[in-house]
């Protein structure tokens, strides 16, 4: 994946009213007690173009795994930004691999893809996490969560410095994700968010988040790419990213029953395996990791409550006098708080150098990359190679003259 | 050059057009840089003289001035038809914003909290034939009221009580003037009344004394015969004692009855909550009835579905019209497997399915029951399963963590909707059940899975099904109404609905409001402000009907209320601004400005300075001129 340099830093100085403005909206009550409902998970790949197949494998790969944990396809938005298995390059017509072994046919059964092609726009996935649809918007194409939803927000793409690029022409700003955030909180459309994000500089995505219950992830810190992990001289491309290759493989020994905690699913990334580092930003998110499932974000586990008695509206109709019942179930059975359990219990040594590994191959600029990433203040440099750009440009139109 | 740019449309209509940039379109530099003849000059003189009276920029100007009307135009800002322009300009980048009621928002939130909502409800206790001083009776009942009331987060009740001591020939009433107990006429109900066996028939007889219209709750206690009480499916209830008891213990489980079952709706704090209604943000209900055929191989069973609708559901979508615009719709699945295990059991002879796993029940891949296209996107669908066990897992019963077997053989899931496990007679070892193609369930079966699905949908409103309310003074039995919820229960409902609804509207719109004033570019569209007057209108209608006690209709507009606040907020209208950043403005439009604010600029420098070579000519000509004369 590759590094865009921004030039933002500029920009912001004039950015900063209008945003500021935005961001001011208040929080008014919450609701702090709320119980669990429904597991919701919106999976977003933002790429186009062939090479970027990965992406894609990327994001159905995540699709298969929250689906086989118990969420359903009606409570998954999958946004696939361009159609890799119809792809006139795709020796496998119809079929999208995420490992060279070509064991695991992604696009097989009940793909059910919400927003496809040029629907998925930064407009588009911010009206779903808002909820601001038009009226004849369908409601498979709705984030219909509620104040008791737990939701999985998973993006991979090409990105930098707090933006993510989508279809290659847009961009979504971290300010625009955490404006989106903060409208839903304040409707009441989470309980709690976990935003996984597999990009280069993923963790400056994070940057201006402030809502409470929003746990986040991201692939690697500011001025790291994320690598992908392995080619596919079948396929010809890169077939899956090295964060969710290693999140996959994680999952990959769990079933719906498993209650892995989420700080294991975080501690078994491994840089030197990553070649960047996953930095995950618990913000206001409360409760600890520890005591966390994976479950809450990655499967769903239902809420249930046995029923006791029937409403006897029908059979008391004709029969007058009647006795109590006496032999109550009273207890309301709630499923167990599910303790998790360490699966992980390995410690390791967290930054670890991505450079000088054949991780390199990723990026196709990577050498271009590696000089800018050594430069101590890339934005400062990118900014004075604009203002260097002024008179020359002045020079040139005094010359045509 | 310079007229090109100042008379083409205003800057702004080109910012908000890309494809339009090109009409700026700087005509070449040479044209500007041919310097005027002497007799030019002179002619120069006469327009600079006459150039107040030219105001028009299309005034006819001979080709050889040009670049003196280059000139003359030069200060856009001193240009009479730019001034007259701006007026225009400033309409053209005006942003249209229909106004919004603020202060109605801010004080329509601040009413709520300051005041809590107060629901007015009346209570009337009448002792038949015997007790103490009614006076007495008044002051003993409020305080135990009052020791029972807890106080309610946003929404209370402002009670009053009256009691009646009925003495068969005249009344001793407390307080002497009530309005609401003067309609009672004395004598009206005796002991005699309550000693049948028939609750239903005593139920009657009590609302025909009452009058269903009066909207009091209302609580007899009645000495002699059997201990018994009951609550009617109306507002009312009965208390028959024995003749040795105490009035004291009469006075307590009164006071319980009135608080813990007509205020609150005999449920218990916090099993499911306020915020839990699952009622859709417009105020609608999908009741989504699924029979699903676990392996159609073994069996198939279909269902008269339309019959029990109208027996059963019809009622009740009736009688919970004010709290919810509820619709029904059924479907029949097939090949819809469960997704967890059950085990055999031999002494019960049937498998067993432990309700520790019961959230692993539901195959939500393979139970495809959001298939609605009525609801629309804000409504809530519950979904209700019949689920058919395949000859494999039959008879399936679901066991209770103390290894009872379940009764109802169903569980629900808070804002999901309920799931009923039905075995289907063919796998029973003793019936010589020969199932065909095509079964269909039977209707006695039926109505009770029903019964249980009624159950299940008041367990999600929060209500208990059981017929017994279990008070720490003892038990009152309830009678079930054919509706599904009796007039007690859906006054309940009402009042709750009325209360959260407000104050969502309120949060809602105070949300907007918020938004919107943080935001001064963003257009506000008519329809938005026609909602939101309309949500605070429906909110002052329902908070009016709240205090004078009209219960349904303050529920029925308070929801249209939150609709219109829920329709406002989420107008797709508003994402399309608040997503659009002036960063991206920047960096679309920078491109197209930053290489013709270049041309501007240095094209503004060289009149400049040439303006200055032309006046320094001028000033010696003048000199040279000056001087022979």
């Amino acid at each position: 994946m590759e590094t865009f340099n921004n030039p933002k830093p500029v920009l912001h100085l004039l950015l900063l009213p209008c945003l500021l403005l935005y961001s001011s909206i208040a929080f008014s009550s919450s609701v702090e007690a709320a119980m669990h409902t429904n597991n919701w998970a919106v999976l977003v790949c933002t790429s186009r173009f062939w090479f970027n197949y990965r992406h894609m494998a990327n994001t159905l790969s995540l699709y298969r795994t929250v689906k086989r944990l118990g969420i359903p396809d009606e409570r998954i938005i999958l946004m696939l930004a361009d159609d890799m298995a119809c792809n006139t390059r795709n020796k496998y017509p119809a079929q999208v691999f995420n490992n060279e072994n070509h064991r695991l046919n992604l696009y097989g059964d009940n793909v059910e893809v919400d927003y496809r092609g040029y629907e998925v726009t930064v407009e588009n996935f911010l009206r779903v996490l808002t909820g601001r649809h038009e009226t004849a918007v369908p409601r498979s194409k709705r984030l219909l969560s509620d104040e008791g939803s737990h939701i999985l927000l998973y993006m991979t793409g090409h990105g930098g410095d707090e933006f993510l690029k989508f279809q290659d022409s847009e961009e979504l700003q971290s300010h625009d994700l955490a404006d989106a955030v903060k409208q839903m909180k304040e409707k009441h459309r989470f309980k709690e968010l976990l935003i996984m994000v597999d990009t280069c500089q993923a963790a400056t995505l994070f940057n201006q988040l402030q809502s409470p219950g929003v746990l986040a992830i991201g692939s690697s810190m500011k001025g790291e790419n994320s690598y992908s992990h392995h080619l596919d001289s079948d396929v010809g491309v890169s077939v899956v990213d090295r964060f969710t290759y290693y999140t996959l493989a994680f999952f990959e020994r769990l079933n719906i029953y498993d209650n892995a905690s989420l700080s294991s699913l975080f501690s078994s990334y491994n840089p030197s395996w990553l070649m960047s580092t996953a930095y995950y930003r618990k913000g206001v998110y409360k409760r600890s990791l520890e005591e966390v499932p994976v479950t809450t974000f990655f499967g769903s586990v239902m809420e249930t409550i046995h029923t006791d008695a029937a409403y006897k509206a029908l059979s008391r109709r004709n029969s007058g006098k009647f006795e109590a019942q006496t032999s109550l179930d009273q207890s309301v059975h709630h499923s167990e708080r599910r303790t998790p359990v360490k699966v992980n219990d390995r410690d390791e040594t967290h930054n670890i150098n991505p450079e000088g590994q054949e991780g390199a191959s990723k990026c196709p600029w990577s050498t271009f990359c590696n000089k800018f990433l050594k430069a101590e203040n890339v934005d400062s440099l990118v900014n004075y190679g604009l203002v260097a750009m002024v008179p020359f440009l002045m020079i040139s139109m005094w010359l045509v003259r | 050059m310079i007229i090109a740019f100042h008379e083409s449309t205003p800057l702004v209509d080109n910012l908000s057009n890309p494809l339009r940039a090109d009409k700026i379109s700087p005509t070449r530099a040479n044209d500007a840089i041919r310097l005027p003849t002497s007799a030019e000059q002179k002619k120069v003189q006469k327009l600079l003289q006459q150039w107040p009276k030219s105001l028009k920029l299309t005034t006819p100007i001979p080709p050889n001035c040009r670049t003196v009307v280059v000139k003359q135009h030069f200060d856009p800002i001193l240009n009479p038809t730019s001034i007259r322009s701006f007026p225009f300009l400033w309409k053209s980048v005006d942003i249209y914003r229909s106004p919004l009621p603020f202060r109605e928002i801010d004080s329509l939130s601040t009413q709520l909290r300051s005041d809590n909502l107060l629901f007015p409800l009346h209570f009337h206790a009448i002792f038949v034939g015997f007790g103490p001083d009614p006076d007495q009776l008044h002051r003993s009942i409020l305080s135990e009221i009052t020791k029972l009331t807890s106080e309610n987060s946003k929404c209370s009740s402002n009670y009053t009580l009256s009691v009646t001591l009925d003495l068969g020939s005249r009344c001793l009433r407390s307080p002497t003037s009530s309005p609401h107990s003067s309609s009672y006429r004395c004598g009206s109900i005796t002991a005699t009344d309550f000693v049948q066996n028939d609750d239903v028939a005593v139920d009657e007889r009590l609302a025909s004394v009452f009058g269903r219209k009066t909207k009091e709750y209302s609580v007899a206690v009645v000495k002699g015969g059997s201990e018994r009480a009951v609550v009617g499916k109306h507002r009312h209830a009965w208390m028959v004692v024995d003749d040795g008891s105490e009035v004291e213990a009469a006075v307590v489980k009164v006071a319980e009855l009135l608080v813990k079952v007509f205020i609150n709706g005999g449920r218990d704090e916090g099993s499911i909550r306020n915020e839990f209604m699952p009622v859709g943000a417009d105020g609608k209900i999908v009741l989504s009835f699924n029979l699903l055929n676990a392996d159609p191989l073994d069996w198939v069973y279909d269902w008269d579905f339309e019959k029990i609708d109208d027996a059963l559901l019809a009622p009740m979508i009736e009688a919970l019209g004010p709290v919810a615009n509820i619709s029904v719709e059924s479907q029949v699945l097939y090949h819809t497997p469960k997704a967890s295990f059950s085990y055999w059991n031999q002494k019960l002879e049937s498998y067993v399915f432990s309700t520790r796993d019961l959230p692993f029940f539901v195959n939500s891949n393979e139970w495809h029951l959001d298939t609605s296209i009525a609801a629309g996107g804000r409504s809530k669908i519950l979904q209700f399963a019949v689920y058919v066990p395949s000859a494999k897992e039959c008879p399936l019963l679901l066991q209770l963590p103390n290894g009872v077997m379940s009764k109802t053989n169903g569980f629900t899931s808070p804002m999901w909707g309920g799931v009923i496990v039905w075995n289907p007679q063919g796998c029973l070892k003793d019936s010589e059940f020969e199932p065909s193609a095509k079964n269909i369930i039977p209707m006695q079966d039926l109505e009770n899975m029903f019964e249980v699905f009624i159950g299940q949908l008041r367990q999600l409103f929060g209500f208990k099904s059981a017929n017994v309310y279990a008070g720490a003074s003892g038990d009152w039995n309830l009678l079930p109404s054919e509706r599904g919820f009796t007039e007690w229960e859906l006054e309940v409902l009402s009042r709750q609905q009325a209360c959260f609804n407000l104050h969502s509207c309120a949060t809602t719109l105070g949300s907007l409001s918020r938004l919107v004033q943080s935001l001064p570019r963003m257009i506000i569209m008519d329809e938005i402000g026609k909602q939101v007057k309309f949500s605070l209108e429906a909110a002052k209608l329902a908070l009016s009907n709240a205090s004078s006690g009209v219960y349904e209709s303050s529920a029925a507009s308070s929801s249209q209320a939150r609709s219109l606040a829920e329709d406002a907020f989420f107008h797709p209208s508003i994402m399309s601004v608040s997503y659009y950043s002036f960063e991206h403005c920047f960096a679309v439009y920078s491109p197209f400005f930053l290489p013709v604010s270049m041309h501007v600029v240095l094209a503004a420098l060289r009149e400049l300075r040439r303006y200055k070579q032309e006046k320094a000519k001028y000033l010696v000509w003048k000199a040279k001129a000056n001087t022979p004369s």
